[in-house]
């Protein structure tokens, strides 16, 4: 057991909230190579230390914050991967976000946290390199995002250090709730927020002063120029640089035609001028901000000047953000919509799951299936914004008829409703789908029902690009500066920058047989957990309603269609023809400690 | 109109032109850019060619706050060009975040009176600044290190940090006369905003008001210039 040599420090952070105690796990330089960091690692974590069908609310039940090997290297842009099993969806899941805070991680001299137990009062983490503290939270508790961000510096004194906290939403375990990262980025779609919530977890504040130490310097440095200077040249990304993704807004309703509106009723929505981009530079948005080292720079924020909510400072929109809680709930009221993006910020919720919720819950009001007696008297209505903002605090409170109601998702939801609302609750694996309308943009299927997460907008196109982003989510990079060599660029690109940093000699095969085996692993994990191929496929509105209006008219997602990306997929990583990793394949890989498990799960399926 | 705008390229084209304007009037930095924005390009091209070319001579670093998204580009350059790898706390330039919204760029502005310096209290002084560049220099063997630190009470821009391996304050020496940190935040601004660090473009004489600001005061600043036009206030 090789220690690594580069890129990862071989140590990652044991947290033990229930005895505050912390202690060093060893991770060695074949695991980093086999599991990469990040999402990998902790898909590795947890499929090997966690059973079948294991309570994702024991006290046991482990949360991995982590950071990859080129985290805290020259490396442009690098994420933060947190990776738990969901108490939502129950399935293994993971949410990259961006900010300092990875690189921050390993400046500490850690490859990433690992967060077990249960405190019995609201502690928050401060981990200062080796030093590690619990300190108390009850003060904080209860308070928004960006309050606690604030009390946390103020308390620490030192403006420096980042911080990763969660809000009334996971304080009160709404179970799609966020962990909201430096105040406005949100590791949203793994439910950790509602994880840490119930282990009393209020944040983690961070500060490192130490270097990732790198093989060889001479060859690294220039490779992450390189990699760099093509996020640089890409036109694409001078797009983003300028809009954000808020440009995307306008794009996907003019252009791709999948932008989703009204609860995926329509992908058109001339309103969007209201709402979009140019609306946002013309009367929102004051400032750039970016991610480490990235020349990108997506992030605009900006204050509403006018109105009830005037003063109030905010990021976005963003596409999801603008998508799920603009277009899909008829918004036309810019500063009513930027309220609602902040407040799910503020309360830790994340905005593609609670916008999801709202547009459904509007929806069925609009269909007669839910009366406003069902919501202790409140009532939803496309366009109106206010009716829609306090709904956001009551699930965030978990408040009332409404809010509880609300707090448990669309598929629950729908479930309890019944009434034929199943044909028009928009979810796979039991998440909602992000902005991305798939008759529109018929590739982001496999995104949202092959990748690991369900209902995920940013896991892959095509098979290749599920293993690449498998990667990507390990190493751990966005995908606005990594991901952009979709062809000729990749792996090259990514294993010019690895070998160097860490002594690796990775080939191009190499590469895409660990971004397979990450995705194997975690698909072992769900399918422990009775996935298989019936759950890859989009809810009945994407296959039985064409899409009435827009550049993609008429257009659905058939059956034969959905079957023809199954196949397509569970061929390329070697699953089966029910989605099930075959023996085989976990051999070649090197998972052959699941080849058990996979035997076991098979008999239940 | 036309001929003007024709112009203006020959004005800033060169560096040559302004390094060969300095050394000639032998001017402080404070007055050149000025000076050279009005006198044109009237400084002939023979005395450049009998020049061997050598770095520019920088006095000042300047920031331009509003401008800052925080990338940290700059922290970057500087600790890769200082110590081989990325450190930013050994950077000698820092981005602080204020209250989650706003970037504060944390520059030594290397100031004229340079208190820093004058409060150094060994003999001769630890701290000196380059003659060439302006850049300040450390003497680490005389420096008395984490017990004096007399130079960080001293930083009225709350420059100076400790290095955490020596406990030593870190100073910012303009990279001998091409800082670093100018050209990574140059190489990734300009869409749509220009860049926030520069040198020696700026620095003259409001360096010496712009040094008397805090980070925390100049975030104070930049969240009412930015996000504040009116009064209406905090919504917390």
């Amino acid at each position: 057991m090789a220690e690594p040599k580069g890129g990862c420090f071989g140590r990652v952070l044991e947290v033990d909230l229930t005895r505050q105690k912390v202690t060093t796990r060893k991770i060695s330089d074949e695991l980093c190579q086999t599991y990469i960091g990040g999402a990998g690692m902790g898909g590795h974590l947890l499929a090997s230390n966690l059973k079948a069908n294991h309570d994702p609310f024991a006290e046991d039940a482990p949360i991995y914050i982590g950071a990859g090997p080129l985290n805290g290297t020259y490396c442009v842009s690098t994420r933060t991967s947190f990776a738990n099993k969901s108490p939502y969806t129950g399935l293994m899941s993971h949410a990259e976000v961006g900010a300092h805070f990875g690189n921050e991680i390993k400046w500490a001299g850690w490859d990433g946290i690992l967060i077990k137990g249960r405190s019995k009062k609201p502690v928050y983490l401060f981990i200062n390199d080796d030093k590690v503290q619990f300190r108390d939270a009850q003060k904080m508790w209860g308070k928004d995002t960006a309050t606690a961000d604030d009390m946390i510096l103020a308390e620490l004194k030192d403006p420096y250090v980042r911080t990763a906290v969660i809000g009334p939403g996971g304080e009160n375990k709404v179970p799609y709730a966020a962990v909201i990262v430096e105040r406005f980025r949100a590791a949203a779609r793994t439910s950790t927020g509602c994880l840490m919530g119930d282990k009393k977890l209020k944040g983690i504040a961070l500060k490192g002063s130490k270097a990732v130490p790198v093989v060889d310097n001479k060859k690294f440095y220039p490779a992450a120029v390189a990699a760099k200077q093509l996020a640089v040249d890409k036109e694409g990304w001078q797009g983003i640089k300028r809009w954000g993704t808020a440009g995307l807004l306008e794009l996907k309703h003019w252009g791709t035609g999948s932008l989703i509106t009204k609860n995926f009723q329509t992908t058109w929505y001339p309103d969007i001028e209201y709402i979009g981009a140019e609306e946002a530079r013309r009367r929102f948005w004051r400032k750039h901000t970016a991610c480490n080292h990235c020349p990108v720079h997506c992030m605009k924020i900006g204050v509403i000047r006018e109105g009830k909510y005037a003063g109030l400072i905010a990021e976005g929109p963003e596409y999801e953000t603008g998508g799920l809680l603009g277009s899909n709930l008829g918004l036309s009221d810019f500063e009513g919509m930027m309220a609602c993006i902040e407040l799910c910020d503020a309360m830790g919720l994340d905005a593609i799951s609670t916008g999801g919720a709202l547009a459904f819950t509007t929806e069925c009001l609009e269909k007669g299936v839910l009366t406003p007696a069902d919501l202790g008297g409140m009532s939803l209505e496309w366009g109106e914004a206010d009716g829609y903002y306090e709904m956001i605090k009551k699930i965030a409170l978990q408040e009332g008829k409404a809010g509880k109601l609300l707090a448990q998702g669309v598929k629950k939801m729908s479930e309890q409703i019944g009434k034929d609302s199943d044909k028009f609750a928009c979810v796979v694996k039991g998440k909602e789908l992000a902005a991305h309308d798939p008759r529109g943009d018929k590739a982001r299927t496999y995104s949202y029902t092959l990748g690991t997460c369900g209902g995920d907008h940013h896991e892959g196109t095509s098979p290749a690009t599920l293993a690449r982003w498998g990667m990507l989510n390990s190493m751990v990079m966005c995908s606005f500066v990594g991901g952009y060599p979709w062809g000729k660029e990749t792996p090259g690109v990514f294993t010019a920058m690895l070998n160097p940093l860490c002594g690796w000699k990775m080939s191009g095969d190499d590469f895409w047989a660990a971004g397979k085996r990450i995705l194997t692993q975690e698909r072992v994990f769900n399918v422990r957990e009775g996935l298989s191929r019936k759950d890859d496929t989009l809810p009945y509105r994407m296959m039985n309603e064409k899409l009435p209006e827009g550049p993609k008219k008429g257009a659905v997602v058939t059956s034969a269609e959905m079957k023809k990306m199954q196949d397509e997929t569970y061929a390329y990583f070697g699953w089966d023809d029910n989605g099930v990793p075959t023996e085989k394949t976990l051999k070649a890989l090197g998972l052959d400690y699941l080849i058990d498990d996979v035997r076991e799960a098979k008999k239940r399926l | 109109m036309e001929r003007d705008e024709k112009k203006l390229p020959d004005v800033l084209e060169k560096e040559t032109t302004r390094r060969s304007f300095l050394k000639g009037a032998a001017v402080a930095a404070a007055g050149g850019a000025v000076a050279l924005a009005t006198s044109g390009t009237a400084t002939p091209s023979l005395a450049e060619a009998a020049e061997p070319r050598k770095k520019p001579a920088l006095k000042y670093l300047f920031a331009e706050r509003q401008n800052c998204t925080g990338c940290r580009a700059c922290e970057y350059a500087c600790s890769v060009y200082h110590t081989g790898v990325v450190r930013p706390s050994m950077s000698k330039v820092h981005v602080m975040k204020y209250k989650g919204v706003i970037d504060v760029p944390v520059i030594c502005w290397h100031c004229d009176d340079a208190p820093c310096i004058e409060s150094c209290p060994t003999t001769p002084k630890a701290i000196q600044k380059d003659p060439d560049t302006n850049g300040i220099i450390l003497d680490e063997k005389i420096c008395l290190g984490a017990k004096c630190m007399k130079c960080q009470e001293a930083c009225p821009a709350r420059f100076i940090r400790a290095n955490p391996d020596t406990g030593q304050p870190l100073f910012c020496d303009l990279c001998g006369g091409d800082p670093e940190c100018v050209k990574a935040c140059a190489a990734q601004s300009g869409n749509p905003q220009g860049p926030c660090l520069m040198a020696n473009k700026m620095g003259f004489g409001v360096n010496q008001a712009y040094r008397n600001v805090t980070p925390e005061e100049a975030g104070e600043d930049l969240l009412a210039l930015l996000f504040y036009p009116n009064k209406t206030g905090e919504r917390r």
